[in-house]
């Protein structure tokens, strides 16, 4: 039975599986973050798949949750990972509290602003969603208290992966202002971070020098920002505005820093789209991400219709985790709605 | 030379007893101190507490660093402890070097029971209600030294005396 779980669930790992970065001393540094009894209970229960983890939601009094690809396991008290989630280990209010102290080295009260909006980034650059119940100040969440449910999301480090998107994005010598769209968890953000790496490190094989990247990183997902330093790499060339709001951050990096390249996560709002302009007036590439199932769909948007309607980009990524996350759909010329792949 | 051997060690336990309330003055002291630079790594820069508190141990003297550094080292070693209960080992250990008394012993484990695991402004009351009983606790050790120290080291030597005179 074990065995047939750890079967079908190694069949939903990525089709990329092979280029990510499986290195313990990363998946070490999240178990770091769970409390003695939870550590010990997801080694024991997901030995082999460890690695392949890419959720562990806990809630208290219910079960203990480990997402691999699309199917769900819980550890069952008897040991061994079981879908059963009635038998799973239930997750207790001390538990989650104890947790929260691991996570947050003890140490609440500087983590105040992540606690604001949601989450904490621990040590490899993995997020940890927090539920609770907020405490306002003048209308504006002020910090969460009586925290009812974690969620452990575990960042992958996939070098290389944007290889086979880069050709798309590079025309004489330049690169060319692109748009990634996927639905959520289809790896747009690992592509975004291996782009971000390679256009900053430059790529010989297709004439490319190292340009200047400045990358706003709004919600700390993709450079993992750990007490001033990013959890991964990011090429030798970029600058990092962490937990700063996408288009201040743009203009901030464009006056400040001067970037051949600007990147950021999850475009969306009228202010996004002003920073984006600015951008393109002062002569710097766009690279950036939106959620998304298709075309159609985001032209149903009226921030992003207004922004495709410029015909700003001139490519758009489609991704989607058909055969794995970060399947490469298609990529269109924006201008011209053409396939080019 | 054996009366002289008397007197002196009467008198040294004397003055050692008599330096017990001299040294719980100076702990309860320096533990106020080592709070208000625990207020200031977290009201003014948010430091982490594993590394405010090894940075105050750094800067604190003798015995009263001791929960500090131990504390420190324990939440830096991710053994999965709370602050809580670091804390609680370092207020064990300086009660193993020191005979603190249960009255302290309860304000330093009731201090650390708030530690880390609130917002800034509930972290600034709990460290600001510990040292006021820390400040209360050192006026009754400095009362008791005025009284007794004195005491201790006359008797001491007196004891020793008196031993002697007998002896002789």
């Amino acid at each position: 039975m074990t065995r047939l779980i750890i079967q079908k669930a190694k069949q939903s790992t990525p089709a990329i599986a092979s280029k990510v970065d499986k290195n313990p001393t990363k998946t070490d540094s999240w178990l770091q973050a769970l409390p003695p009894n939870l550590r010990e209970l997801t080694q024991h229960s997901m030995g082999p798949l460890l690695l392949d983890l890419e959720e562990i939601r806990l809630r208290i009094g219910r079960p203990i949750l480990f997402r691999i690809g699309l199917h769900e396991l819980t550890a069952s008290i008897t040991g061994g990972p079981t879908s059963q989630l009635e038998e799973g280990y239930i997750v207790t209010r001390q538990d989650l509290e104890r947790t929260l102290q691991v996570l947050s080295q003890s140490s609440l009260y500087a983590w105040e602003e992540e606690l604001r909006h949601g989450f904490i980034t621990i040590p490899g650059g993995h997020r940890v969603g927090i539920t609770g119940r907020g405490v306002l100040d003048k209308g504006q969440i002020r910090t969460l208290k009586d925290i009812s449910g974690l969620n452990f999301r575990i960042g992958r480090e996939i070098t290389g992966c944007s290889e086979h998107v880069l050709p798309y994005l590079i025309k004489d010598g330049q690169v060319l202002h692109s748009l990634i769209i996927s639905a959520p968890q289809c790896g747009k953000t690992t592509l975004l971070r291996d782009l971000i790496r390679q256009l900053s490190n430059g790529i010989a094989a297709l004439g490319l020098r190292g340009v200047n990247v400045g990358l706003v990183d709004e919600r700390s997902e993709i450079a993992g920002m750990y007490l001033g330093q990013p959890q991964y790499d990011l090429g030798l060339r970029t600058d990092i505005l962490d937990a700063c709001p996408k288009a201040e951050g743009m203009f901030m990096l464009i006056r400040s820093m001067s970037p051949r390249i600007i990147a950021t996560d999850e475009i969306g709002r009228h202010e996004d789209v002003a920073a984006i302009n600015h951008a393109l007036q002062a002569g710097v590439t766009v690279l950036s991400t939106v959620h998304g199932n298709s075309y159609e769909e985001l032209k149903q948007r009226p921030v992003l219709n207004e922004l495709l309607n410029w015909k700003i980009f001139d490519r758009l990524i489609f991704l989607s985790r058909r055969k794995g996350p970060g399947t490469l759909e298609a990529v269109l010329d924006g201008k011209t709605l053409e396939r080019v792949r | 030379m054996g009366a002289l051997c008397i007197f002196v060690g009467c008198g040294y336990l004397g003055f050692k007893v008599g330096d017990q309330y001299r040294q719980r003055t100076e702990i309860l002291r320096y533990l106020q101190n080592g709070f208000n630079l625990l207020e200031t790594e977290i009201s003014y820069s948010s430091t982490p507490l594993p590394l405010a508190l090894t940075r105050i141990a750094e800067k604190m003297r003798g015995l009263s660093q001791i929960p500090f550094a131990h504390a420190a080292k324990l939440l830096k070693h991710n053994q999965g402890l709370t602050a809580a209960e670091a804390w609680e080992e370092g207020v064990s250990c300086l009660a193993l070097e020191f005979p603190l008394s249960r009255e302290e012993i309860s304000i330093l484990v009731l201090f650390g029971h708030g530690l880390g695991c609130s917002a800034r402004e509930e972290q600034m009351k709990n460290i600001v209600l510990a040292r006021e009983q820390l400040r209360m606790a050192e006026r009754a050790a400095e009362e008791a030294r005025m009284k007794n120290q004195r005491m201790w080291q006359y008797m001491g030597l007196c004891t020793g005396g008196i031993i002697v005179l007998v002896l002789i």
